[in-house]
């Protein structure tokens, strides 16, 4: 288009002189404002390109122009922010003369267009193109100072924009000397019109903060801190400044318009997963040199402070914005450039008012430590160290204000939800003593979980350093800390600490805390009453065993009185408390461990009842001296349970768990096993996973049916533990799925967690069940809604030989354009078993060649839901012909796959033969050897399906036997009675 | 403009294709007997993936992330392959970059022993041990020069594009 300007232009004023031109120039654009534009952009095109000419364009441009070159300047930012990588170069040079041309006739707008050249100047690139540019720009900008003053937007802007640059302008003479322009420009800006500065906001300080070595600005920080009225009567202090937020436009002028298309497609329309390449072809572009690193802060405050994405894409799969960060995060090559990153990460952070400045500035920080908790727990680390050290370091002075800031952002944090709690992240094992302790130290109230001490679940508590701490009295917040996790377990280093607990158990349970236990002291006897005092003040485990022993010797008196059962029950949870909030399965599992691991004091009534019979009397006291604890502490459940599997003298005695669980109030097994692993799923996944094989080999009966406990296995485990169980599965020692109940429990899991789908799948797999026991849950998967079966489920059929069960259940599914799970099995099959998918599939044409659907068949259980109708049938072979077209295969040319398309065609209705022509038109030319005219009565696939039905159909035999019964009786027509044709059409078949 | 094929429903021996894709990866480059280099890129749309042989100095302005537009193309199966050429007449065109969503599965171009099969069935006296192998019937002198050229802003063209990419400059 700019190219028919210039022609326009050209015609006009080829070979006149300078006079006569301008006059035709005018002359056209008085006929109206198409005109107007033709030549204005005409005549641009000519300064760009021809700068012989530039000059004399530029000046008829000045002098036709009708609208203060608006069209020429819009033109001008169209092209800087869309096409001004693709330039060549004597056109970015004449785009710069035109600029300088403006500015110097101070074209309304210019500065406009300033800005937008501005921006071109790319952050951490020392190439000379750019150079060239910051150079050019500079100059202009320097040379027409008076004019840059006008605009307090454009000094904000330069003043951001050079500082910026400063940072990359070093080493070569070149750049020094560049850089010296930049620095003395920035200064006399910053001097003369510092409110005009102030409008940028905190990220003023930030680039300061990072040129405060130059000598020039080593002197304007003096003024900034000591002498701020100097600059301007309204400025207070730096801490006015650092809590003004930045305007987005600022954060977002130090990208190139490419960049921030390249980062917004990425935060808009990039899946979450699906990053990589779009990182890597950024990375190569941008941030490959070292020059390049400074760009990162840029690019992380502008995803901070500029890119807040909607609700919805914050609830899509979109790549979200902290995984961005950690990526910038992740390939930072340079130290420096690393902490500057964290800087930029946090810098809303640290003066952050609520009532100010915005929840999408400081979640990304939080959001990357907490995603990165997992996989990269360093990244985290380094994160959270930072953000400790930051609050005295910023800058000491402000030190209260830093804390208050992070304090808020902290607070806001919790408050909207981005994350619930802040414990989980502050307080986990993943993370180093010292950080731990330090953030503990920091953040008190980010520590502790918000839920009552009541129902705190202590599962690793005394490490080491607890021990130390034990004097001065100050774990109590720490102790809460622990108990917010209960999901961390698998941190073996920390449990590492803890086996030193084992040891010594009482006694620190006593100076943890002093427990009372007087008031059911008064409930016991004399002697009972001595010996549990003699309990409490035992110091070492094995005079504790003694004296429990001699407990519940006397429990088991011919003269004890029950009524004190409770009360020493009551005694004996106070007493032991630290045994429910220790660990309980040894860190590592060897035949002296898991022996000294059952050597509790408390275990002794374990142990008594193991050696006993059933029908002693004393057994059904203990229980119930159990049962009493159980109420009281119900965790001694799963104790129960670890102790049958672990100690040697327990073993065979695992039934002893349903005489426990019927003499607890609950009194029934299967609800007692449910509680105790839900609790012990709380407590100590660990434990669960070692407790798994045995309760499920154990109580067949009341696990294997249970989706419930399953789901509570595979909510908490990790691979490694998922792998462990796999193995146990495939070594024999444990069966998680009996033939009946599997399905049932399959249809259960799809409500569940992918990862826990994913497991469940896994653990399936392991198992030798035949996939035919779970087809039947292809009825209930829908694609959208269940991918992770359904997707298990044919990497599992593709591996299967097609039985007709299968084959009729894959057709079964409804048919659906997205829906591409049928057409790939059977893509599959018809590669890998082509014969036999085309008996199959012959065999269920034929049997379900009856359009109107006339679904009798609601009767046999494993057809009940599959509602397969011919038209189905056939729509799944159009879509497999549609797939396998182009491919060769030569599926639909096999005689069975003929044969029944014949014999399908010749009966169903014109619609359907218009709908599936194409279908039909592959059995066209197919002329069966044995009988002639397809209408013929004695049609061949009657011989056939016959005989192969007789063989290859076990899975339905009620079918079966009707439909080979009534073939026997019809001999030449089997298919007819078969499903009641009563359609007319069959009739005319028949009857031609 | 909007009969544009996606890479999912390319299928060997289909002409005059027209695809919009998104560069991937660019191969190392082979030379063929008389003296071209003929190189294959990984491309992809949201359908899929697949590989494209680009010859010559085509080649050596792809870049990965490039987006571009194959005109004329067709498909057909190489080594088993399926891959895609620039036909006759055809363009290999880039216009833009980055900002295209893609879908790196299915990759059409796995090996495929149906292809391969038919490949060797079909085998005519063509020699097949140089890429690309005609279309089917299309008859092209065997290993001719690539129609198709992709070109980048380069020196010698009009100084300004003008809104528009960069055009080519020689078609035939």
């Amino acid at each position: 288009r700019l190219e028919r300007c210039v022609s326009i232009v050209t015609a006009l004023t080829n070979g006149l002189s300078e006079r006569e031109a301008n006059d035709a120039l005018n002359a056209h654009i008085c006929k109206g404002s198409p005109q107007h534009e033709e030549i204005c952009l005409g005549l641009f095109t000519l300064v760009l390109t021809e700068p012989a000419q530039a000059q004399k364009c530029y000046r008829d441009l000045a002098l036709v122009s009708r609208d203060g070159m608006n069209i020429v300047l819009n033109k001008i930012n169209h092209i800087l922010m869309e096409k001004y990588l693709k330039l060549q170069d004597t056109c970015r040079t004449q785009l710069v003369w035109l600029l300088r041309e403006l500015v110097k006739n101070g074209v309304l707008g210019a500065d406009g267009v300033c800005m937008t050249f501005m921006k071109q100047i790319a952050g951490g690139d020392v190439t000379a193109k750019n150079i060239w540019l910051a150079e050019n720009v500079l100059e202009i900008l320097t040379e027409q100072r008076e004019w840059v003053l006008k605009s307090s937007l454009l000094i904000a802007m330069a003043v951001y924009t050079y500082l910026r640059l400063i940072v990359d302008h070093h080493g070569t003479a070149q750049l020094q000397g560049l850089r010296q322009k930049e620095v003395e420009f920035c200064i006399s800006l910053l001097r003369e019109r510092f409110m005009d500065c102030f409008m940028i906001g905190r990220d003023l300080v930030r680039l300061l903060q990072n040129v405060a070595r130059i000598p020039e600005f080593e002197l304007l920080w003096k003024d900034i801190i000591h002498n701020p009225q100097v600059l301007s009567a309204q400025f207070t202090g730096v801490l006015q400044l650092l809590q003004s937020r930045t305007s987005r436009k600022f954060l977002a002028c130090r990208l190139t318009p490419d960049m921030e298309t390249k980062l917004l497609f990425m935060t808009s329309r990039v899946r979450f997963g699906q990053q990589k390449r779009y990182q890597d072809w950024f990375q190569r572009q941008y941030l490959s040199t070292p020059d390049s690193q400074s760009l990162r802060c840029d690019l992380i405050r502008y995803i901070c402070g500029v890119v807040h994405p909607s609700n919805e894409v914050l609830s899509s799969d979109i790549l979200p914005r902290w995984a961005i960060i950690g990526w910038l995060l992740t390939t930072c090559t340079s130290n420096v450039a690393a902490s500057n990153a964290k800087l930029a990460l946090f810098y809303d952070w640290l003066f952050f008012s609520p009532e100010k400045d915005s929840i999408m500035n400081i979640e990304p920080a939080i959001l990357v430590m907490h995603h990165s908790m997992k996989p990269h727990p360093a990244i985290t680390a380094t994160l959270l160290d930072f953000m400790c050290r930051i609050i005295p370091n910023f800058y000491p002075p402000l030190e209260a204000h830093v804390r208050q800031g992070v304090f808020n952002s902290l607070t806001h944090i919790v408050e909207k939800r981005v994350l619930a709690h802040l414990a989980p992240l502050f307080d986990n094992p993943k993370l180093d003593k010292e950080l731990r302790a330090m953030l503990r130290e920091k953040f008190p109230e980010f520590c502790s979980s918000p839920s009552p001490p009541i129902e705190v679940k202590i599962e690793e508590p005394v490490s080491m350093e607890m021990e130390n701490h034990m004097a001065e009295k100050d774990d109590s917040c720490y102790d809460n800390a622990e108990a917010a996790f209960s999901d961390d377990e698998e941190d073996l280093n920390n449990k590492g600490k803890k086996r030193e607990f084992r040891f010594h158990p009482i006694k620190e349970a006593i100076v943890e805390e002093p427990v009372d236990i007087t008031p059911f002291l008064d409930q016991l006897d004399e002697s009972l009453k001595d010996k549990v005092l003699q309990l409490q003040k035992g110091s070492d485990t094995e005079a504790q065993c003694e004296v429990m022993q001699e407990i519940v010797d006397q429990v088991l008196e011919e003269d004890f009185d029950s009524e004190q059962l409770s009360g020493l029950a009551s005694c004996l949870q106070e007493l032991f408390k630290a045994h429910f909030r220790g660990e309980v399965l040894p860190e590592e599992i060897t035949e002296e461990s898991l022996e000294e691991s059952v050597g509790k004091p408390l275990y002794l009534i374990f142990r008594n009842l193991c050696q006993m019979q059933e029908d002693n009397s004393g057994f059904s006291l203990l229980l119930d001296l159990l049962s009493e604890l159980y109420q009281k502490q119900p965790k001694i459940g799963y104790h129960l349970l670890y102790y049958l599997r672990a100690s040697k003298a327990a073993a065979g005695k695992m039934s002893l768990y349903e005489c426990f669980a019927q003499a607890t109030q609950l009194g029934d097994l299967h609800t007692c096993l449910m509680m105790d692993m839900k609790a012990c799923q709380e407590d100590d996944v660990r434990l669960l996973c070692y407790l798994t094989p045995s309760i499920y080999t154990e109580f067949p009966d009341e696990t294997l049916r249970s989706g419930e406990l399953l789901n509570m296995i595979v909510a908490v485990i990790d691979s490694f533990q998922l792998q462990e169980l796999v193995c146990h599965v495939m070594m024999g020692n444990l069966v998680m799925f009996r033939k009946d109940s599997v399905l049932n429990i399959l249809i259960q899991s799809l409500d569940w967690e992918t990862f826990e789908q994913y497991c469940t799948w896994q653990l399936f797999l392991a198992h030798s069940i035949p996939l035919e026991t779970i087809i039947p849950i292809l009825q209930h998967l829908k694609y959208k809604d269940h991918p992770e079966a359904l997707s298990c489920l044919l990497l599992q059929l593709r591996r299967e030989k097609p039985s007709e069960e299968m084959v009729k259940m894959v057709l079964s599914r409804p048919c659906h354009p997205e829906d591409q799970f049928t057409t790939s099995i059977l893509r599959h099959w018809c590669i890998k078993h082509d014969d036999l998918l085309a008996e199959h599939i012959k065999s269920l044409l034929i049997k379900n060649n009856s359009l109107p659907r006339k679904r009798q068949s609601l009767r046999s259980s494993s057809s009940k839901l599959a509602q397969l109708t011919l038209e189905q049938i056939l729509e799944h072979l159009d879509n497999l012909r549609l797939n396998l077209s182009n491919t060769k295969q030569n599926f639909f040319s096999q005689t069975p796959i003929l044969q029944a398309l014949q014999h399908v065609q010749a009966s169903c209705d014109e619609a359907h033969k218009m709908k599936f022509s194409d279908l039909f038109s592959l059995a066209e030319d197919y002329e069966d050897s044995s009988s002639k005219p397809p209408k013929s009565r004695r049609k061949a696939p009657t011989v056939s399906p016959r005989s192969r039905k007789s063989t290859a159909q076990p899975p339905n035999p009620e079918e079966e036997s009707g439909s080979s019964s009534a073939s026997e009786e019809e001999d030449t027509k089997p298919k007819p009675p078969k499903r009641k044709r009563k359609g007319s059409s069959a009739v005319g078949s028949d009857s031609d | 403009m909007s009969t544009e094929t996606l890479v999912k429903d390319v299928k060997p021996g289909l002409k005059n294709l027209n695809l919009i894709l998104i560069v991937l990866e660019t191969g190392r480059v082979t030379k063929t007997k008389d003296g071209h280099e003929v190189r294959t890129c990984k491309v992809a749309d949201k359908s899929g993936s697949i590989n494209i042989s680009v010859w010559d100095d085509v080649g050596n302005l792809i870049q990965p992330g490039d987006i571009i537009r194959l005109t004329k193309g067709y498909a057909s199966v190489f080594k088993g392959c399926l891959t895609l050429y620039t036909g006759r007449g055809g363009d290999l065109q880039k216009i833009g970059e980055f900002c295209m969503v893609y879908s790196e599965v299915p990759n059409f171009s796995e090996p495929n022993p149906e292809y391969a099969a038919q490949q060797s069935q079909s085998k005519g006296a063509q020699n097949e041990s140089t890429p690309p192998p005609p279309p089917p019937d299309e008859p092209r002198p065997p290993r001719a020069p690539p129609g198709g050229r992709i070109t980048r802003s380069q020196p010698g063209h009009p100084p300004l594009s003008n809104g528009k990419e960069t055009r080519r400059s020689s078609k035939r």
